[in-house]
């Protein structure tokens, strides 16, 4: 077991002791409003929040299941155990990179745990063919979610507090 | 009440698109599906739609039942036609 991989397991420990989604990725926290894409902006896909990323690693801010990857390897739908649904973005506009420079760990139907890795990609090169690298990290189950609550601003490694996503009581 | 739509902008049925859809979707009461092959999925859940991992060209069944359906198939119908420009 590396040292990263330790240093990820005790910060999922901490993750499932608060309830709370860990950062997916080492950067900048940007929040969602300042994503240069409408639809994470504007909150049509959820609420959440973005980083700006200073490595090419994303993990799982979350126990559960992987519902989808997308085909091009840059976007990532998980299944919390807590029935919280998590979409990960790496970059914007990075479709049109049709998949070049992201490398997947995982496939749908796989059960992750928090700081498990998802997809590596090639940074210096989603900087320089995409739109920007900022990732948005939104809750796309709003329907089912009383509160998203930012914990944390400036600059986050993985497996730190993030999130806290409150679900509706049933 | 249901209809074949063919989609039609480059991305496919990724983020933007699925959230635009559920938008709309959301806005009737119908329970709404969506069939692509063999796979139906809740027209209503973001997460859901992106699983069909569905490309620009790959035909979908809008399926809708409820008070208000036709308005439903027809609204959903339009919004795929139009690339999800909502």
């Amino acid at each position: 077991m590396s040292f990263l991989d330790r240093f990820l397991s005790g910060s999922k420990s901490k993750a499932e002791a608060t309830g709370a989604l860990s950062a997916p990725l080492k950067g900048r926290v940007v929040p969602l409003e300042q994503v240069p894409d409408a639809a994470f902006s504007g909150k049509i896909l959820g609420d959440g929040i973005a980083i700006e990323p200073s490595e090419g690693l994303l993990v799982s801010p979350v126990n559960g299941e992987v519902v989808q990857i997308f085909r091009t390897n840059h976007a990532v739908g998980l299944l919390s155990d807590d029935g919280v649904e998590v979409l990960l973005h790496i970059g914007i506009d990075t479709v049109k990179m049709n998949g070049e420079g992201f490398r997947a760990h995982v496939k749908a139907g796989d059960k992750v745990k928090a700081g498990d890795k998802l997809v590596e990609f090639d940074l210096d090169l989603v900087r320089a063919k995409a739109k920007s690298t900022i990732t948005p990290i939104v809750v796309t189950n709003m329907d089912a979610i009383a509160s998203v609550e930012t914990l944390r601003s400036g600059e986050v490694a993985h497996g730190q507090d993030l999130l806290r996503v409150t679900p509706k009581k049933a | 009440m249901e209809k074949t739509v063919r989609i039609l902008n480059d991305e496919g049925f990724h983020a933007r698109p699925a959230g635009v859809f559920v938008k709309k979707a959301s806005e009737f009461t119908s329970t709404i599906e969506v069939k692509a092959g063999e796979v139906t999925k809740n027209g209503k859940s973001i997460m859901a739609l992106m699983s069909l991992g569905l490309a620009k060209d790959a035909e979908i069944t809008i399926k809708a039942q409820g008070p208000d359906e036709a308005a439903a198939v027809d609204a959903l119908v339009d919004l795929v036609n139009k690339k999800f420009q909502a």
